[in-house]
């Protein structure tokens, strides 16, 4: 495959079972939404390249089975990867309160990981449950930043998938320019060698 | 399209190479309206032990003059629309390419290679298929391809600058995305005007500074104010020494661009772009200010053609550059003088046309041809060679006399014969002669020479969307013999609408992006989840499922290893096949067989108490190759059976193993308390009593012992006798009997003399060894009292040899997990059991009189 794209990043969705994961994909990937709900039995996988400040990103976005019944296989898939986006439904309290459970897994599974909070079904005022106050504390209080989506009605779920991308790249680019700055070290300290030697000699 | 219209060869082969008229046009909705596909060879390529399918195009550039071959994977077949060849390789028919047959391959493969430039060889295979003719596909696709090759090379072997095959670039490794941009380019494009100034003049070894007066009748002429400048100068100082002298050189150009920045259009802010300078020629750019910001990659370059074809006294100077999204070119050149030397100055001409090259990704690879705009102006030297006896028909104009002078314009002549300047134009003259004037005059050459007047400084032009505005010499200016030249041109420059780009890239990149997770390979199952059903103990149960090809392309399949336990599934289950392919519109049955054996079933216990919740027997992971995993859970109940338990477990029933559900036997196997509802397991009492009481048909029945062994056909009614406590007669032998004693023995996860094997293996006395014995929990200590006591009174029979019972118990029941196993294990195993089944003092053992079922009711 010719290569055209800068950077290429993994990102998981995880979450309850039906929370919406799968339509948050499908609404990104192919901006399309579909009101039968079909339960993900395994893991999936979509790309999407997106550009972000000129740079060319192409995201692998791996949706994962929530049943309960699969949590132990579906932690292997945290490996390798750059971001994550904690999903629960805005009109599921419990789903909400299981957030904690899936914030557990990453710690448990992955090493330094970039993450987003996303409230989905968040397009029938009636229905919701999970109030965005209470929401944004917790949000604050783990230092996630949070969105409110709806894959349905298309709210917010570009800007979500934008940011925990523009997250994963800036990370990247930090964590790289850290690199590059510790060899600049040491090719000054050997430089600072070379000069002692000669006046030694 | 008309098939290989021009190409009668093509028209014959494609009838047999195409399988259907529309494959042709498909391919064709690929390429660009001047490229024509001719001829379409099926191959495929092997990679690893898949084949993919593909196909070889064969492909002709009418702009570039050339041909070549183009390799396309079929993401789908048959193709439905273009968007289903996904190109994978391009071969230019260049003078490197090269096909290879093998013939060495496999007879059922015919096989060769296409090789490139440095690439390496590609392979390819085709099934070889006849036509009517006789001859087959395959040699009418190398035929096509040598015709090609004689098409373009024409017998001789021209060089490589001819033949253009730039317009492969966007068939090449850029990808997906750029060539649809490209495709897309009208709609994000628009063209922006631009004035460009051209100048020349052969400044005749004149320093600037000796010019006192103003270049601005030159330079600041025209309506518009340019916005670029390129102005050529010749002859900067010719003389020896000064030629030899760099610094002075370089002082005499910095003054000429001070001098001529000074003396351009006013009212706008003007910069240097980029100077170069072969000795006395030099070409200067000059930008807008604020044009600047959007040129990019400014190159240059020069090429000498004086003294030797090395010096620099004649030759070309050449700058490059991008300005928005068009590839302007400018060159200056001093060819060949004098009269008769019309082919010399042809081939300084193509010299420098043709050798001429810019830096781009570090190799010298731009021509001048490679340029959109191309403006070409200097001192070209063509003279004009009127007839000998040539008479003026009286009193002209000078618009009339200039007319008749260019019918003999040895420029004009040439071009006409293309031997030079192919493709360029030059804008109508309507000034005088620009050589050679007595200098500081308008006087043509009074000298001892009196050369003829001529048009040796001249500007021409090549490329799309030129206008030429002006085109004239300037008589006022007087300090060389040369007048100054120059031309102005409004050029539409290709730029990109940014907003309109961007738009055009989102949709190309989720164009392209549709096109990556549609080509996904699909499968579906028809059963997420396998259920057993109810399951027991050494039982095999199979249940099938099935997977389809869900798109359209072959499928890998398999099952993805997990990290526990380092298998595709636990231990009790088995599945086949564990991968395979699955061809378009293909399915295949995946069998599963559970079985909880001897093997399995202290796993499979283990994992229903660690897990929380209902306990599926596994979960498999189906995993398609470049595509998404399924999980395939498999479920069902087992039924809890005494093998496998502990002793402690059965110690807890209060009614027949048969009778709990798994649930109610997870709770018992996970109580730690040391409660126990009787002293010792039923189910062991039960087995030794029968065994017991067929004393005389004992002989050989614990002979041999391996846990992997199959069990013999009466074991599972053995099994059901001892699950439900029945009071039936023992549905088998002495031996099945021996057999059931020993799984339930040995399958627990803990072995009997567990947690004290490794204090036992290190007493040396059984009064030492009873101690620990003692320390045993009760279940444990009486079904080991019980058995030694058991095994006694059958070696004192002489049923079995203690010896031979001493190895086999003492395996079993001092079984260690532990991985530090010394070599000598087996027999301080063998020597530890030898010590209780002695018969020295029998009443040391509990309930010493004898086996009796009364020492069993609680």
């Amino acid at each position: 495959m010719a290569r055209h794209f800068d950077h290429m990043f993994k990102l998981l969705i995880i979450g309850d079972s039906g929370v919406g994961k799968s339509s948050l994909l499908i609404r990104f990937s192919d901006d399309t939404f579909s009101g039968s709900y079909i339960t993900t039995i395994g893991v999936d996988f979509k790309i999407r390249t997106v550009e972000i400040n000129g740079l060319r990103v192409k995201l692998q976005i791996w949706d994962t089975a929530g049943q309960e019944r699969f949590r132990t296989i579906t932690s292997t898939y945290y490996r390798g990867t750059h971001g994550v986006i904690i999903v629960y439904d805005v009109t599921n309290g419990d789903s909400f309160a299981n957030v904690r459970r899936w914030l557990e897994e990453i710690q448990n599974n992955c090493d330094v990981v970039n993450k987003v909070l996303v409230g989905n079904k968040n397009d029938d005022p009636d229905r919701k449950v999970v109030i965005t106050e209470d929401a944004q504390r917790f949000a604050r209080q783990m230092d996630i930043e949070l969105f409110e989506t709806s894959a349905k009605d298309n709210l917010n779920v570009e800007d979500m998938f934008l940011s925990i991308t523009r997250q994963v790249l800036d990370h990247k680019l930090r964590t790289a320019s850290d690199e590059q700055q510790k060899d600049r070290i040491i090719i000054k300290q050997n430089k600072n060698k070379g000069k002692s030697n000669k006046c030694c000699s | 399209m008309e098939r290989g219209s021009s190409y009668p060869n093509a028209a014959d082969t494609s009838a047999a190479a195409v399988p259907e008229e529309t494959t042709l046009s498909i391919v064709q909705q690929r390429f660009k309206a001047d490229e024509t596909v001719h001829l379409i060879f099926e191959a495929y390529q092997i990679k690893g032990r898949e084949h993919f399918e593909g196909l070889l195009t064969l492909v002709s550039s009418s702009s570039g003059g050339t041909y070549a071959i183009i390799s396309f994977s079929l993401l789908r077949t048959p193709l439905t629309g273009s968007n289903d060849l996904k190109i994978n390789k391009v071969f230019p028919i260049n003078t490197s390419f090269k096909l290879t047959t093998d013939n060495k391959g496999s007879k059922t493969e015919q096989q060769f290679e296409l090789c490139t430039d440095d690439d390496r060889p590609s392979q390819y295979c085709y099934h070889p298929i006849r036509t009517e003719l006789g001859s087959d596909e395959f040699n009418e696709f190398c035929a096509e391809i040598d015709s090609c090759k004689r098409t373009m090379w024409d017998g001789g072997s021209p060089s490589e600058a001819v033949l253009n095959f730039r317009w492969l670039d966007d068939y090449r490794e850029i990808g997906e995305v750029k060539q649809e941009l490209k495709k897309r380019e009208s709609e994000y494009i628009v063209y922006k005007d631009i004035v460009i100034y051209c100048a020349t003049w052969n400044v005749n070894n004149r320093p600037c500074w000796d010019n006192k007066n103003t270049l601005r009748p030159w330079l600041a002429c025209g309506e518009k104010a340019p916005d670029i400048y390129a102005i050529g100068l010749q002859e900067l100082e010719t003389t020896a020494k000064a030629m030899l002298n760099g610094n002075q050189m370089q002082m005499y150009a910095t003054q000429w661009v001070r001098k001529i920045l000074e003396n351009l259009h006013n009212g706008v802010e003007y910069e240097e772009l980029q100077s170069v300078r072969l000795y006395g020629i030099m070409l200067i750019i000059i930008v807008r200010k604020q044009l600047r910001q959007h040129i990019v990659r400014c190159r240059v370059n020069s090429v000498a053609r004086g003294v030797f074809k090395t010096l620099g006294n004649k030759g070309g100077v050449a700058v490059s550059f991008q300005l928005n999204e068009a590839n302007i070119c400018f060159v200056n050149s001093h060819l060949a003088a004098h009269m008769g030397n019309v082919a010399e100055r042809n081939d300084d001409y193509k010299a420098i046309d043709m050798s001429m090259r810019f830096e781009e990704n570090g190799l010298q690879l731009r021509t001048i041809n490679d340029h959109d705009h191309i403006f070409w102006l200097g001192d070209l030297n063509y003279r004009i060679q009127e007839p000998i006896g040539q008479q003026r028909p009286g009193p002209m104009s000078d618009a009339q006399t200039f007319e008749l002078m260019l019918q003999f314009d040895q420029l004009r002549m040439e071009m006409s014969y293309d031997r030079c300047f192919k493709g360029y134009t030059e804008g109508e003259i309507k000034f005088a002669p620009t050589y050679k004037y007595d200098v500081g005059t308008d006087t043509y050459d009074t000298g001892e020479k009196q050369r003829a007047p001529a048009y040796c400084d001249r500007v021409l032009w090549k490329g799309k969307r030129i206008e030429q505005l002006e085109y004239n010499g300037v008589m006022e200016i007087r300090e060389s013999d040369h007048k100054p030249v120059y031309a102005i041109f409004r050029v539409k420059i290709k730029t990109r609408d940014d907003y309109k780009y961007k738009m055009v890239l989102s949709e190309v990149l989720k164009a392209v992006d549709k096109r990556e997770n549609d080509s996904q390979p699909q499968i579906i199952t028809d059963r997420p989840i396998i259920e057993f059903g109810l399951v027991r103990f050494n039982e095999p149960v199979i249940r099938d499922f099935n997977v389809y090809n869900d798109c359209s392309q072959q499928v890998d399949f398999k099952f993805k290893v997990k990290d526990l336990p380092n298998d595709i599934c636990e231990k009790w289950l088995h599945v086949d096949p564990r991968s395979d392919s699955l061809m378009i519109d293909s399915a295949r049955s995946i069998r599963v067989r559970m079985l909880a054996d001897a093997n399995s079933v202290t796993g499979l216990l283990k994992k229903i108490c660690s897990t929380s919740d209902r306990c599926d027997f596994d979960i498999l992971i189906l995993h398609v190759r470049s595509g998404r995993d399924i999980f395939i859970t498999v479920t069902g109940e087992y039924q809890p059976s005494c093998f496998g338990l502990s002793m402690e477990t059965m110690c807890r029933t209060e009614r027949p193993i048969g009778e709990y559900t798994l649930t109610e036997i997870k709770e018992l196997m996970l109580d730690v308390t040391p409660m126990y509802r009787v002293p010792m397991p039923r189910e062991y009492f039960l087995l030794i009593d029968y065994l017991h009481k067929q004393s005389g048909q004992l002989k050989g029945i614990f002979q041999s012992y391996d846990r992997c062994q199959p069990l013999s056909s009466q074991f599972n009614a053995v099994r059901d006798w001892l699950d439900t406590w029945s009071d039936d007669k023992f549905p088998g032998t002495p031996q099945t009997a021996a057999e059931a004693l020993l799984l339930l023995l040995d399958l627990p996860e803990q072995a009997l003399l567990e947690p004290f094997v490794d204090d036992l293996l290190a007493t040396r006395s059984k009064a030492d060894a009873e101690r620990y014995i003692d320390l045993l929990s009760e279940p444990k200590r009486n079904v080991f009292k019980h058995l030694c006591l058991f095994l006694c009174e059958g070696i004192e029979r002489g049923d079995y040899d203690a010896n031979n019972i001493a190895t086999i118990f003492g395996r079993v029941l001092l079984r260690s997990s532990k991985c530090n196993v010394t070599i000598d294990y087996h027999s301080r195993c063998s020597e530890f059991m030898q010590r209780f089944i002695r018969i020295e003092n029998p009443d040391t053992v509990v309930g010493g009189n004898g086996l009796s079922s009364a020492s069993l009711q609680t």
